[in-house]
């Protein structure tokens, strides 16, 4: 590890004054500190923004209010969390570790890195980390690569689990700067890597996550989240998918569909939305609708599987979510 | 009266201090004016390293020595020829070649931890590299022999009038052919490898967990250029083995020479990323078994063939049809044919059950492809190819229950109401299915030399130079010792993980326990008669000029002449602090028999009719390892071994980058090993049938010596063995999809 200088910051304006290019603000650390230790990050100074008001976990006439300082572990638990939006408790508590979830905080997941193998390996070329030495994973060991929003500068999974479910309710993320504050909706906060894999999402530098808002919505308590991958915990996902749907008896007049371990971000799939829409909800219909859930998709190596992987996870999480109703 | 706790519930007599964090392991240890040692692995496969710029380190805080690779400052020499199988075949630091994707090229010693590792981040290296030769399919076959006796590793058993295996196959009514891939896996010990070298004068003292202490001494001192008496190994508490810790790897022999050279103590421990390559590995191979049999299953002929790696800068020699295809059934016709290539890839090793858990994954595989194909059902299969005597040899068993193991093992699972037909059980989303195997293991009996002392407290030490590797040797040993000398465990201290002791069992081949056990009963015998010719001659004795013959000893008293006293009363009444005496078994065993521990597993899976996860749901396994020592620890052992192997069906994978030679995993969230989520509750059943032909020095009457120890075989690896090829038999029984490439992971099956 590089050293930095650390201070704490006990205000947003505080933290804002002491950003600048060569500074990382840390929350849980479960990612900072980790890459810190890998060589990976080697930020100048580090701002510990831990005792900033960022909390809390509220609901109102908009929706929940979610403090970007709110531990995993303290939202996924939180009842008003588990009872309307059951999705979100999901997806927490199938990521990580109980350690790391009562470490990591809400603002912090949804800017994790992702977990290439490469990335994380300074002897190894990677456009993400090192803008220009090219990618080993795209010959590599990519068994776990992204799919979909890859391009042949990075195939990188996204990594969060929080953020998919996070993406099917509509979720807007509120960020603050020395310039002032702005929401961007989730699902246009990631980037996709293109050329320039180093960016991944819109955050100006020395911006910072205050907190998220996710809508209230009739579908937000009839979703589900699906985690598949090799061992039953610990482990990030190979897929994964939250699906939420609004019924008028067994019609679905509303379904919300994206999936994780398949993109470079957290990824939408409108086309198979738009196909459950108005179909009676059997495993004929799922079947159908997910049909063309990979197209667009460019596999590699070791990663083939995953258009069939993701169409199953697909069916599966949607027969699971029917018969939970 | 004091009973044996020979094949009781013993809990660890070391439990108290693991979990209070009061054991010590090598990295635990203090010592003054401590420095330490970081290392710089290398970051291509194969080439010369043309310049190492350390000027940055060297300036860094807290930096003492930078070593680089070629720069001659650490003194280290070869092994001798007699010895070069136990390590790799290079000295470290003492060129500029760079052999494998992960070697160390440099040591950092530092004031501190941290001022060593970041140092080590400033080293920059520039090498002269060549494309490694990383892949197993690519590379020129050599034969992988030969063996100890000068033989070719190749065996071929022919029926008369046969001229070749192919033509034995020919000739069958069913022939099942398979091919089998495994990739590369690793010990993942929780200990990282931590050595502390302290030298006083011409003598260091290393702490570091080792598999044989005795002969870490002796390697460690070639490698160092000293005598094996001018090295002291202590290991008392060691997080794991598994094959990882039988030879002396670089870390050892560069944290002592480090020593040597900066006259401070060096503490050098190896991260987990360095674990994957600097401390061995399982090879790579691929299999290929055929199986000629008639149409109602009894076989004719058994051809076994391995293609294995072997990393140029040395490793193990990957013999997979031994003590599988040469053991299992009863076959007139066999051929095992094992090659090698040459990789240039990270030194590999031994890992539990070495060649026997990847044989015994093919030919169990291919049994149960047998079963499918002839329809006979798997169990009533291996019973019609029962081997009563080994077929390589011809030898008989000196003990095999193995019948008894199936049967009991399809009593206690279950297995009568299963279906042979795939996917016949469906329940909600889940496909479940059942499978077998069967498992063997050589029990081959190592030299051992234990010490007992007799105490005047009427305790007694039993001191062996074994390893406890999380085993429980130290528990075994003190049951081995109470049983021996009739005396309650609790007043029985073991003593190991010392090479100053006498020099113990080898914690290899599961081996340990009953090599260990003979020569503690005959070092209870030995002590006993010096008491007992203390008691005589002494003039402060009651029993001062008897003859020894007319003494008993019985449960640690002295008995005679109308007279008794325990053994500690009388020496505390010759003032006398103890007694002892040391004994010797040699290795070996009867000769005329063959020696193996039997087992047979029976797994249930369940897997997702959609997204085909595999999750093992029952798992039963009975075992044939002579007598019981210690049942608590035996089962832990099994349970233990069953988990190595359902980890290495589903989990456990190190890719090997073509064009880099580089492993491609080198966390433990990369390489992935079971959580407790992944396993159920491990069935255990241990036969506990003494062995009679491994009784030891007293038969099976030891007189006054406790003998219920004796007749033991070894157990460590034998759950490791054949549970892959299990759960792949379930899996495909719920599936109907035969994959025999490992791991069976959700993507094969889509």
């Amino acid at each position: 590890m590089r050293a930095y200088t650390f201070t704490q910051a006990r205000s947003v304006r505080e933290a804002h004054s002491r950003a600048g290019a060569h500074t990382a603000f840390l929350a849980g650390g479960t990612t900072l500190v980790d890459l810190m230790k890998l060589d990976v990050m080697a930020p100048a100074h580090v701002v510990d923004i831990n005792g900033l008001p960022l909390r809390g976990v509220t609901l109102d006439r908009r929706g929940l209010h979610v403090g970007a300082l709110e531990r995993m572990s303290d939202v996924a638990a939180n009842p008003t969390v588990r009872r309307h939006y059951p999705v979100i408790a999901r997806a927490l508590e199938l990521s990580a570790s109980a350690q790391l979830r009562n470490m990591a905080s809400i603002g912090g997941n949804l800017l994790q890195r992702t977990r290439c193998g490469y990335f994380r390996d300074v002897a190894t070329a990677c456009n993400k980390r090192e803008p220009g030495s090219g990618c080993s994973a795209l010959t590599g060991w990519n068994r776990g690569h992204a799919i979909l929003g890859t391009s042949d500068d990075c195939a990188a999974t996204h990594p969060s689990d929080l953020a998919v479910a996070l993406v099917v309710l509509g979720t807007d993320v509120h960020l603050a700067s020395a310039r002032g504050t702005r929401t961007v909706p989730l699902d246009g906060f990631y980037t996709l890597p293109g050329t320039t894999p180093h960016v991944e999402n819109v955050l100006r530098p020395g911006e910072l996550i205050t907190g998220i808002t996710v809508p209230r919505s009739a579908w937000a308590a009839h979703s589900t989240y699906l985690k598949i991958r090799d061992r039953q915990s610990y482990e990030f996902a190979l897929a994964s998918a939250a699906v939420a749907l609004e019924m008028r008896g067994d019609t679905i007049t509303k379904a919300r569909i994206a999936v994780g371990g398949m993109g470079t971000r957290p990824w939408r799939l409108p086309a198979v939305e738009r196909a459950l829409t108005g179909h009676r909800a059997t495993e004929a219909t799922y079947e159908a609708a997910v049909r063309h859930a990979a197209s667009g998709s460019k596999t590699l190596e070791h990663n083939a599987f995953k258009p069939a992987l993701l169409r199953r996870t697909l069916v599966r999480a949607l027969t699971a979510l029917e018969e939970q109703r | 009266m004091t009973v044996s706790p020979v094949g009781r519930e013993v809990a660890r007599v070391d439990g108290r201090l693991k979990v209070t964090g009061a054991a010590r392991y090598s990295g635990d240890y203090p010592a003054t004016n401590m420095s330490y040692a970081h290392v710089v692995t290398s970051t291509v496969a194969r080439g010369t390293i043309r310049s190492i710029d350390t000027a940055a380190a060297l300036a860094a805080p807290g930096v003492l020595r930078v070593y680089a690779a070629g720069d001659g400052r650490l003194r280290l020499y070869p092994l001798a020829p007699e010895f070069s199988f136990f390590g790799e075949n290079y000295i470290p630091l003492q060129d500029t070649t760079v052999r494998y994707y992960g070697q160390i090229i440099a040591v950092v010693v530092a004031e501190s931890v941290e001022q060593a590792r970041d140092a080590a981040a400033l080293i920059t290296v520039a090498y002269d590299a060549q494309p490694p030769r990383a892949s197993l399919a690519d590379g020129p076959r050599e034969p992988s022999g030969p063996t100890s006796s000068g033989e070719l590793s190749s065996v071929t058993v022919l029926a008369p009038g046969v001229a070749s295996i192919d033509e034995a196959l020919a000739a069958s009514e069913v022939v099942v052919e398979a091919d089998f891939e495994q990739p590369v896996q690793h010990h993942a010990a929780m200990e990282p490898h931590t050595v502390l070298a302290e030298w006083d004068g011409d003598r260091v003292t290393v702490h570091a967990g080792a598999q044989m202490p005795t002969p870490f001494t002796i390697l460690l001192g070639q490698r160092l250029g000293v005598l094996p008496q001018q090295v002291r190994l202590i290991g008392r508490y060691v997080g794991g083995g598994f094959g990882a810790r039988v030879i002396v790897w670089s870390e050892a022999p560069l944290a002592a020479a480090a020593a040597r050279e900066l006259g401070r103590p060096v503490k050098l421990a190896l991260t987990r990323e360095q674990m994957f390559t600097l401390v061995g590995h399982r090879p790579h191979l691929t299999q290929r078994v055929r199986l000629g049999a008639s149409r109602n299953g009894v076989l004719s002929a058994i051809s076994h063939e391995s293609v294995a790696e072997r990393p140029a800068a040395g490793g193990w020699n990957m013999l997979p049809g031994e003590s599988t295809s040469d053991t299992l059934y009863n076959t007139p016709n066999l051929r095992i044919k094992p090659q090698w290539v040459i990789l240039d890839m990270p030194g590999s090793w031994a890992m539990r059950a070495p060649d026997e858990a990847p044989g015994a994954f093919a030919l169990e595989t291919a049994m149960d492809e047998l079963a499918v194909a002839t329809g006979v059902d798997p169990v009533e299969l291996r019973l019609r190819n029962y081997a009563t005597v080994s077929p390589s040899t011809g030898r008989p068993w000196s003990s095999k229950h193995l019948d008894e193991c199936y049967r009991d093992g399809a009593r206690r699972f279950g297995w009568s109401a299963r279906s042979a037909r795939p996917r016949a059980r469906v329940d909600g989303e889940w496909l479940f299915g059942t499978g077998m195997s069967s498992a063997a293991y050589p029990a081959a009996r190592q030299a051992a030399s234990v010490r007992i002392r007799l105490l005047d407290d009427d305790t007694a030490v039993v001191s062996t130079g074994t390893s406890d590797l999380g085993t429980g040797a130290w528990t075994m040993v003190a049951v081995a010792g109470a049983d021996a000398l009739g005396l309650p465990l609790e007043r029985v201290t073991p003593e190991i993980g010392d090479s100053a002791l006498p020099p113990g069992a080898p914690a290899v081949g599961s081996g340990a326990t009953h090599s260990t056990v003979p020569a503690v009963v005959a070092a209870a015998r030995d002590t006993i008669d010096a008491l007992k010719q203390l008691a005589v001659t002494h003039s402060g004795s009651p029993w001062h000029g008897a003859n020894a013959k007319d003494l008993r000893y019985k449960q640690g008293r002295l008995h005679g002449n109308g007279r008794s006293m325990t053994f500690g009363k009388l020496l505390r009444a010759l003032g006398s602090r103890g007694v002892d005496a040391t004994a010797s078994e040699p290795a070996g065993a009867p000769s005329g028999y063959t020696f193996h521990t039997f087992g047979a597993h029976f797994c249930e899976v369940r897997v997702n009719r959609f997204t085909r996860e595999i999750r093992v749901t029952r798992f039963t396994t009975v075992v044939d390892a002579g007598r019981i020592i210690n049942a608590r620890a035996a089962r832990s052992q099994i349970v233990g071994g069953v988990i190595f192997g359902i980890s290495g069906a589903l989990l456990e994978e190190n890719h090997l980058e073509r064009d880099t030679g580089r492993l491609a995993a080198s966390t433990l969230a990369d390489y992935l090993v079971p959580v407790n989520a992944d396993i159920p509750d491990i069935d255990v059943h241990l036969l506990d049938r003494p062995d009679p032909h491994l009784t030891g020095p007293l038969g099976e009457d030891g007189g006054e010596v406790g003998t219920r120890s004796l007749g033991a075989r070894g157990l460590g690896e034998i759950g490791t063995v054949g549970s892959a090829a299990a759960v792949g038999n379930a899996v495909f029984n719920a599936t109907g999809i035969r994959i025999r490439k490992l791991p069976i992971t959700l993507d094969k099956l889509l």
